[in-house]
């Protein structure tokens, strides 16, 4: 497994959010987290990302624990987070946001932008512009394109087409099945349940930090309980 | 009637711009990355004087060739005493920042009057008598090493910001700090380059107050209102609107001192503080995020 968590427990100050999650990723899987308003989700994700103190549980990358590890770590390591809201720098510009994302690297950069370029053609033109002018979708591009400077073997995605318009959020979907075809590991959260499901290969559905389904996405997809509890029927 | 309103007024708020544009840059910076006030700026100035005084008297040396040794002193004092002082009450609320600078500004000032006593003194005693340029142009050497010195400064400081992988760092922190140590940056290394960058441009601007006018343990202190002014006019966390601000704050207290009506001074020169109070006041009652749109002070 590429990444394994096993009964995280914790949250914020005495709160316990997550009350027991297990999440799993393998090389080259796309695993969509879903759930109602609440259920930890987030937490889930900034949690295994060192953002959110663990109380109890275990995370494995490659095999290796890395529980409580610093954001900065789980870099090196070669773990990339996007987190939903404030995730680019906006007074930089496009180009300077990608190079902060490769501030560990030590290797030249020129071959992860054009990575990042060839992956997100729309921010060549906008390199030059400061991240914060961008709309809705090519923000959410610059961050993800940002979080591909270390060439991460997971990427962490929270709710990344949250408020974008069905044509936009298909266009990041479609990207993230890309980045994924290269062969990173993908852990998503995504309020668009069926959308998201609809390309993973692992499904997690949360309720009250918990696990209450797991399965393929098709499988959660065509099960009329996850269907009519957390799909809308 | 125009040379002397270049001579005695604009040359001068030029001067003063250039002082507080120095102090503000580092007010602004360190409230883009540390968030909080940092009210010791004032006196770490007056610290960066008196190192190049001890320069100046031991060594013989012209204060302005002093100012890189006090400068990088200056800015390895910021660096400890930020280890020392602030490190320790970084997770905790901004007013335990605010109230422990206060403290710092206090033992500051008073290790400045135990070292280099309580009067005034100047680097070079007696008057200097100015250059005088195309027969009317009349200006002191100090204030053209002032304000040349100062543009430097600010030119190698928007090199290292827009060009150097650590200024980079330092503005995508002061941007959003969260998602600088999700992207892997080393905060605590930005958070030093930061204080030695800060404590190196209030040595400057110290010397600079020093060179125009004379020492005395209060300078800094004294200076500290136009600065928070300059940087809130800015746009508090925005360096180059701490620049501007700066410029603004310094001309607009000179000049409101010139018999704009009639053949008396428009403010009495006594009261050119208030010009900047004044100033800084109307900016938070209407544009509390100042001018480059800063972040709310506060």
């Amino acid at each position: 497994m590429l990444l394994e968590a096993s009964d995280l427990v914790g949250g914020y100050g005495g709160n316990d959010v997550l009350q027991g999650v297990s999440l799993a990723v393998d090389a080259g899987e796309i695993a969509v987290v879903v759930g109602p308003n609440g259920a930890g989700k987030s937490t889930a994700l900034k949690a295994l990302f060192g953002l959110v103190g663990l109380r109890a549980g275990c995370v494995l990358l490659d095999g290796h624990e890395v529980t409580g590890w610093a954001p900065e770590r789980l870099v090196a390591a070669g773990m990339g987070f996007v987190p939903q809201e404030r995730n680019v720098f906006p007074t930089l510009t496009v180009e300077e946001n990608l190079e902060m994302g490769a501030y560990l690297r030590r290797d030249g950069i020129a071959r992860a932008k054009e990575a990042v370029w060839a992956l997100f053609p729309d921010l060549v033109a906008k390199r030059r512009q400061a991240a914060g002018e961008l709309s809705g979708g090519q923000r959410q591009m610059v961050a993800i394109g940002r979080a591909l400077m270390m060439a991460p073997r997971l990427l962490l995605l929270d709710e990344p087409t949250a408020g974008l318009s069905p044509k936009v959020m298909d266009e990041i979907l479609e990207r993230v099945q890309a980045i994924n075809a290269t062969g990173v590991g993908i852990l998503m959260v995504e309020q668009n349940a069926r959308a998201a499901l609809a390309v993973a290969h692992r499904g997690y559905v949360l309720q009250t930090g918990r696990n209450r389904f797991t399965g393929t996405g098709p499988e959660l997809l065509a099960d009329r309980e996850v269907a009519l509890a957390f799909l809308g029927g | 009637m125009l040379l002397d309103f270049v001579n005695f007024y604009l040359i001068p708020g030029l001067v003063l711009g250039c002082i507080y544009a120095l102090g503000a840059i580092g007010v602004s910076l360190l409230f883009g990355i540390l968030r909080f006030a940092h009210f010791a700026h004032g006196d770490l100035m007056t610290v960066g004087a008196y190192l190049a005084l001890l320069l100046v008297r031991v060594a013989g040396l012209a204060p302005i060739v002093a100012l890189p040794a006090a400068a990088v002193g200056t800015a390895l004092l910021a660096v400890l005493i930020d280890r020392a002082a602030y490190r320790p009450f970084r997770e905790k609320q901004t007013i335990v920042l605010v109230i422990a600078s206060f403290g710092v500004a206090l033992m500051l000032r008073s290790l400045v009057q135990l070292l280099g006593g309580v009067g005034s003194v100047a680097y070079v005693p007696g008057i200097q008598r100015p250059l005088v340029l195309f027969d009317s142009l009349r200006i002191a050497e100090r204030h053209l090493w002032i304000i040349g010195v100062s543009a430097l400064l600010v030119v190698v400081l928007h090199l290292f910001l827009s060009r150097s992988r650590t200024g980079k760092a330092m503005r995508a922190m002061s941007d959003e700090r969260d998602l600088a140590r999700i992207a892997g940056i080393d905060t605590e290394r930005v958070v030093v380059w930061t204080w030695l960058i800060g404590g190196g441009l209030a040595a400057a601007a110290g010397v600079f107050l020093g060179m125009d006018t004379q020492l005395n343990p209060y300078m800094g202190w004294d200076l500290l209102l136009p600065v928070f002014a300059a940087a809130i006019l800015g746009g508090i966390g925005r360096p180059y609107g701490a620049i501007l601000g700066g410029l603004v704050i310094g001309l607009a207290e000179e000049l409101a001192t010139y018999p704009w009506i009639g053949t008396t001074p428009l403010v009495s020169p006594d009261y050119k503080t208030a010009v900047a109070f004044a100033i800084m006041v109307a900016m938070l009652i209407w544009r509390p995020t100042g001018l480059l749109r800063g972040r709310q002070f506060g």
